[in-house]
């Protein structure tokens, strides 16, 4: 799979603790990989097992001329228009050929010219291979500015392995060349070919770099009678010229950079930039729909039996279910018991990125990653008579693209078939297939968020479900602001000479529970109370942190609680008589987009966050002697996508504060920057605004 | 250039030692243990080790380790992967046994094959890690495992042990059998058998040791050392502490040609500083060179300078690019065997910047000496920890009218007389006119770390501010930003630039720097001017309330929320900051309130003065923070504490401004 790729990112990397993984450069915060999306399924599903035999093909001894291709692409001038841009990818050529047993290999061809220091990075190319796949060459020269070539010798290539966290680990390897004379100015050239693996029909061809690129080429060369289907993402489709017999090259000319450096709350890089995908062999057929069928008809074939209960599995889930009422408890039984008991861990070999484990495997062990956990799920609610789908996600909403039908995609989450009249209101992130089924989408690798609820970062995306012939893409519904949240209450005493003493009681609910429950386990008591500290000192100068407490933890249905007991030596500030407080004592829901703030022009939508409701409501008893003098004025704002209010009011020797903030999307159009500048900027003022008491 | 020393040295004769009978063996846990659900020497811990156990059997060639780990919460469920990093070129990864037992008792043994992945490979070096993973983890389980790592009958290694982990350690007990040369009765043979880097007979044992109190290394009769420790803490994770592992415990054991650590040092600087003399004996070339770069008539100092300045416009690749060795054998370069090549190429690392320096210096006439530092960053001077390795970085020692004075020539943009902050108080071996020896440099004075920042705002009625303000600054902050300039182009040292602004800076203000004086003049103050706009007050009805400085108001303030401390402060360098902001007021506005004048003295270490003038029309608000220590101990924390709390609430002050009228009662 592979492919030349630039620096630091080539292959998506999960996060840590989940499938989902960060990919594409502005993840990285580098360079380049043209194509991406299959070695990203690379980490969830796989392949078989062959020993890689890696010939030692760079330079060992002497060094070549460069090829002749390579020097042309050399002399390519810099185009005029291109900016700020520390590099610019003169040329970057793919010729995929697939033989009759529709393998294949890969070439590509790459030229890049430095432009600034920090361009470096973009000409120390990579490539990644695994232990079924098989790198014939890796070559790469340096052309100075005067032009004397220089030609990459072994001792500046390194093997390293492509760790990605404790939890989730690869066979995979990437070579990487730190190229001779590297410096700006400098056009540095690569050259590699790789066997794919032998069971993939895909590839996709990033058609976009963070730097300009001046001439690019995809060339595919199939067998006699060989056939293919391209579809093209966030690009307009090129008609391919044929240049033998059939033999197809797509070419485009003078790619501009796509750079979200400074730009803020944008989707995933690589949910914006161009890129086509390319089918062949038997999945090669004509039509989005019929392209996401046959996708999913690959994967219910790759794990057909993979979730057969076990006699075990079947007696446990029995179990489990016993003596529910209904079925939002049977489910809630299963699922918890998954995302509970199975521990997230896997060394990703080969089709092992893409193929689970078996149930029984993965029931006897106890741990798997994310396709593992969908298996033993699927498994389970099976031997209770609950069909459930693999669903094949992205952790970033934006990557899997309806009209560009592929593998791209980090994730496998699950979609339990519904009864046509199931209503229980828990079960929220339901949606319709197009066989009429009701499907609730749930995803047994988060082991904070409840059956029934997804968290924010799936709401809104789309998703591949595996169903046979009624295998197809859908969308993830985005949940109503009441299911998630955090309610606060506050109680206050102010002592004249500024200091304050709190108890808060926090309700948290869906993914703000999660994300909190997340928090929790991911820490011990000692970091637990250090972040409360860092995040409560953070609001409260001079801050005493006294008790706090969780409640309801491990139930994952039930609202999170949390008490608060801190104090301030120095809360309110005199200022002559007065005495000044921030009546929002705790918590920001401001958001920094300094860009946005700046009025910058917008080109790509924002991502605002997470559907949701957040509440505030303080009460604070005065100190004798003092009266209320000022108080912010009320803040109203209602918009399509959220709302946001909030008062002060003074009662006898009590100042109550109360705000109440309501999110319903996750992403706006970008026609819509203004709005989310005046929400956000009336959000930071509110959070800034001071009372003001006076000394009778 | 200069070789460090390896850190496996080589058997000269082969020693055939049947192979060890290892057979994994697992304890019973007690019931006590297999209940246990929170740890009262550990509270709140996700995990403690129960037992860790490392036995380092040299003869037999081989290291063992053993834990056996309770997990307390979900987290500590990560301890069931394991990682054992090793060298695949010479050692391999054996007897993995593990299992896991629950809270009832069950045990369930590990069954899968440990995973073989690769770390890094270049030609025929490869490093490799075991990845194992124990089964059906549940918290308050269990984990027990243990492995070896074996090494080649060709080698001999001593152990390095960390008595230190994450996680709160019940039982720890390490062994070490040396190599049969050091056991009693045996030391006569050892000259036959073993040899250093150095050509030199190894023939003593060293061990190094930093323990908690009560505890040291035992040397048992038949040549073993052991050590048994009871309740280890966890390793320490405190903001501005030394670097981690210079403070964790610790013993290291060396097969030496010496008799102790002074003896080591002695003998290690002796070779490095003979190696350094040839490196940078002055050659008829670098002599000439040196001529047309100084006159006679030029005072020493004069030499010293005109020389840091010829050498600084060096390329050095330490912050441009490393040249490999293939560029440099098809470019017809080589690798710097002597001051000259540096010269020659124009390019060098900053080791061989620093020892050209030290070369030209002495053509010039100049008594000029290397000292090999730890940085700073990274480590602590250690001389119990024999090891030349632990040296990283070279200044240079200029004697100019019989005084000393400190050069940091290999760091590019440094000013002459200013080392990086890495450098100083850095401990390492040096030359001087009494030969070598072991010592630290110089700390840094406050007064050469500055930075000023002065601006002038315009406040309209609602809260709104316009205008410039410039940040002047020497010493460490404008060595940070020349070399970010040397690494990157000006757009992106602007953009960084205005991302450490926006941090310093009131939220709803924007800053960006519109342009740098003396970005590539080290010897000059480096200045950036910027342009200002934004919210900064809010308004109520009557009054407009501002934060009562503009900077520093939403950096957090240093230990204010940690009441306890365990290790050492280390706040890398002193330092001097100075701000003054003209607040321009909007007609028919008057000052109510303002930011007291405040003087908060801590005496000999740091001090906050503040003071704040009203005029009509504007008010002018002046700070300056000034911090002469670099290091302190633990024991000095509370009074660290309560300077930073009276800092914290200082800087909380506000600036209310209200409607003249409304002032007057209106």
């Amino acid at each position: 799979m592979p492919i030349l790729a630039i620096a630091a990112s080539h292959k998506g990397r999960p996060t840590e603790g989940g499938c989902p993984m960060n990919f594409g450069w502005s993840s990285f915060g580098a360079p380049l990989r043209l194509r991406w999306a299959i070695s990203v399924l690379l980490c969830l599903f796989g392949t078989c097992a062959v020993t890689v035999s890696v010939p030692l093909a760079w330079a060992k001894d002497k060094p070549q001329p460069a090829p002749d291709w390579a020097v042309e692409a050399a002399k390519t001038p810099t185009p005029a228009n291109i900016k700020d841009a520390s590099a610019v990818i003169l040329f970057d050529e793919f010729l995929l050929t697939v033989d009759d047993q529709n393998h294949a290999v890969e070439r590509e061809r790459f030229a890049v010219r430095i432009l600034k220091p920090q361009g470096r990075s973009y000409s120390h190319c990579e490539i990644g291979y695994d232990i079924d796949e098989k790198l014939n060459y890796f070559r790469s020269w340096t052309f100075n500015p005067d032009g004397r070539q220089l030609q990459a010798m072994e001792s500046d290539f390194i093997d390293h392995g492509a760790y990605a966290a404790p939890v989730l680990q690869f066979t995979e390897h990437i070579r990487k060349v730190s190229p001779p004379a590297s410096d700006p100015g400098a056009v540095v050239v690569c050259e590699t070919e790789e066997h794919l693996r032998p069971y993939m029909n895909e590839e996709e061809w990033q058609i976009q770099a963070p730097v300009p690129i001046v001439s690019e080429a995809f060339e595919l060369a199939l067998p006699p009678g060989g056939h293919y289907a391209d579809s093209w993402g966030k690009f307009a489709a090129v008609k391919p010229i044929e240049v033998g017999s059939n033999h197809l090259r797509w070419e485009i000319k003078d790619m501009p950079a796509l750079d979200l450096e400074n730009i803020h709350a944008t989707p995933p890089w690589g949910a914006l930039a161009a890129r086509m995908s390319i089918k062949w062999g038997d999945d090669a057929v004509k039509g989005a729909d019929n392209q996401w069928r046959a996708i999913g008809l690959w994967q219910s074939h790759l794990e057909e039996h993979r979730p057969d209960p076990t006699p075990e599995i079947t007696a446990k889930a029995q179990e489990l279910v016993a003596g529910a009422p209904d079925l939002y408890t049977k489910l809630s039984r299963i699922t918890e018991y998954i995302q509970k008991n199975i521990r997230y861990f896997v060394v990703e070999r080969g089709i092992g990125g893409w193929q689970a484990h078996f149930a029984a495997d993965i029931y006897r062990e106890r741990y798997g990653d994310c396709k593992d956990k969908a298996t033993l799920l699927i498994s389970m609610l099976q031997s209770v008579g609950i069909r459930a789908y693999y669903l094949h996600v992205d952790s970033r909403r934006g990557i899997i693209d309806p009209l560009n039908p592929s593998l791209a995609g980090n994730h496998m989450i699950t979609a339990i078939e519904l009864p046509d009249n199931e209503s229980d209101p828990r079960l929220i992130a339901r949606v319709k297939a197009v066989n009429r089924k009701t499907l609730l989408i749930f995803d047994p690798t988060d082991e904070e968020t409840p059956v029934g609820l997804i968290r924010a970062q799936l709401q809104g995306a789309w998703a591949n479900i595996s169903n046979g012939s009624d295998s197809q893409v859908i969308e993830m519904p985005v949940l109503p602001p009441e299911s998630s949240g955090l309610a606060r209450k506050g109680v206050f005493q102010l002592t004249a000479d500024g200091a304050l003493d709190g108890q808060i009681a926090e309700i948290f609910t869906g993914a703000s529970a999660a994300r909190e429950r997340g928090f929790i386990k991911e820490t011990d008591e000692r970091e637990l109370r250090e972040s409360l500290e860092k995040g409560l000192g953070a609001d409260v100068p001079g801050l005493i942190f006294k008790d706090f407490k969780f409640r309801e933890t491990a139930a994952l249905d039930r609202p999170l609680d949390l008490d608060l007991h801190f104090a301030s030596a120095g809360y309110a500030h005199a200022s002559g008589p007065l005495l000044l407080l921030r009546p929002r004592i705790l918590g920001s829901l401001a958001q920094e987009f300094p860009d946005i703030m700046e009025r910058k022009a917008r080109d790509y939508p924002i991502e605002i966050g997470e559907p949701g409701r957040w509440q505030d409501s303080f009460d604070i008893d005065l100190p004798a002697g003092y009266t209320v003098d000022e108080t912010p004025d009320p803040v109203n704002i209602d918009l399509d996508f959220a709302s946001y209010h909030s008062t002060v009011t003074a009662k006898a020797n009590q100042l109550h504060y109360e705000r109440d903030y309501i999110v319903r999307q996750v992403e706006i159009p970008a026609a819509q920057v203004d709005d989310f500048r005046k929400l956000e900027s009336t959000i930071l003022t509110d959070e800034r605004s001071t009372a003001v008491l006076k000394k009778q | 250039m200069l070789s460090k020393v390896p850190t496996r040295l080589i058997l000269l004769v082969l020693v055939l030692i049947a192979a060890p009978i290892l057979r994994a063996q697992f304890q019973d846990p007690t019931p006590d243990e297999l209940k246990m659900t929170a740890d009262p020497k550990a509270p709140g811990a996700a995990a403690v080790f129960l037992n860790f156990e490392e036995d380092t059997d040299d003869p037999l060639h081989y290291h063992s380790v053993y834990a056996r780990i309770k997990v307390l919460t979900e987290k500590g469920k990560d301890l069931a992967t394991v990682n054992v990093p090793y060298f695949r070129s010479s050692d391999q990864i054996t007897d993995i046994k593990a299992r896991t037992i629950h809270a009832d008792g069950t045990v369930i043994p590990l069954a899968g094959k440990p995973d073989d992945l690769l770390v890094a490979k270049s030609g025929n070096i490869q490093f490799d890690r075991k990845v194992f993973n124990l089964p059906s983890v549940e918290v308050g389980s269990i984990l027990e495992y243990r492995y070896q790592l074996r090494y080649d009958d060709n080698h001999f290694s001593s152990p390095l042990w960390d008595i230190q982990h994450e996680y709160f350690v019940h039982k720890a007990r390490y062994v070490f059998t040396p190599f049969k040369a050091f056991q009693p009765g045996n030391q006569v043979l050892s000259n036959t058998f073993l040899i250093d880097e150095h050509g030199d007979a190894i023939n003593t044992l060293i061990w190094w040791q930093r323990l908690p109190p009560g505890n040291e290394v035992k040397k048992e009769a038949p040549g073993r050392f052991t050590l048994t420790l009871t309740d280890v803490p966890p390793a320490p994770n405190e903001e501005w502490m030394p670097p981690r592992q210079s403070v964790l415990y610790h013993v290291n054991f060396y097969y030496k040609s010496a008799n102790g650590s002074a003896d080591f040092w002695a003998s290690e600087a002796k070779l490095w500083s003979k190696d350094v003399d040839h490196f940078v004996e002055p050659t008829k070339t670098l002599r000439e060179v040196v001529n047309g770069i100084v006159t006679p008539s030029d005072s020493d100092l004069d030499k010293a300078k005109k020389i840091y300045k010829a050498v600084q416009a060096l390329d050095n690749t330490d912050f441009s690019r490393q040249k490999g060795k293939t560029e440099l054998k098809q470019l017809g370069l080589k690798a710097a065997k002597r001051a000259d090549d540096t010269w020659t190429q124009k390019s060098g690392s900053r080791q061989d910047i620093a020892l050209l320096y030290i070369a030209m210096a002495r053509a010039a006439g100049l008594t000029a000496y290397d000292m090999k530092v730890v940085d700073r960053n990274a480590g602590i001077f250690d001389p119990g920890y024999l090891s030349f390795n632990q040296l990283d970085d070279d200044i240079v020692i200029v004697l100019i009218g019989g005084k000393e004075i400190v050069l940091d020539p290999g760091e590019k943009m440094c000013p002459f007389q200013t080392v990086n902050w890495r450098h100083s108080g850095a401990g390492g071996v040096r030359q001087s006119t009494e030969g070598r020896s072991v010592g630290t440099s110089p700390f840094q004075s406050y007064t050469s770390n500055t930075m000023t920042r002065l601006g002038d705002l315009t406040l309209d009625d609602h809260g709104s501010v316009t205008g410039s303000f410039r940040v002047a600054m020497s010493g460490q902050e404008a060595l940070r930003w020349r070399q970010e300039a040397v690494r990157n182009d000006l757009d992106e040292v602007k953009k960084s630039f205005d991302r450490w602004l926006q941090s310093t800076i009131p939220d709803g203000v924007e800053a960006h720097v519109d342009h740098f004086v003396g970005l590539d003049d080290p010897d000059a103050n480096l200045i950036a001017f910027v342009k200002a706009d934004g919210v900064l007050g809010t308004a109520t009805s009557k009054r407009l309330m501002l934060p009562g400085y503009f900077f520093e108001t939403r950096s957090r303030v240093p230990f204010v929320n940690e009441e306890k401390r365990l290790e050492p402060i280390d706040m890398h360098y002193p330092e001097q900051i100075t701000d003054q902001i003209t607040l321009h007021l909007p007609s028919g506005m008057a000052v109510e309130g303002a930011p007291e004048t405040v003087r908060i003295p801590w005496a000999d270490n740091a001090a906050l003065v503040t003071k704040t003038v009203v005029n009509p029309n504007q008010i002018v608000t002046a700070r300056q923070y000034s911090r002469a220590f670099t290091l302190l101990k633990s024991d000095e924390y509370e009074n660290l504490r309560d300077f930073y709390k009276k800092i914290a609430a200082t800087e909380q002050q506000q600036l209310v401004l209200t409607s003249a009228t409304a002032a007057k009662g209106n």
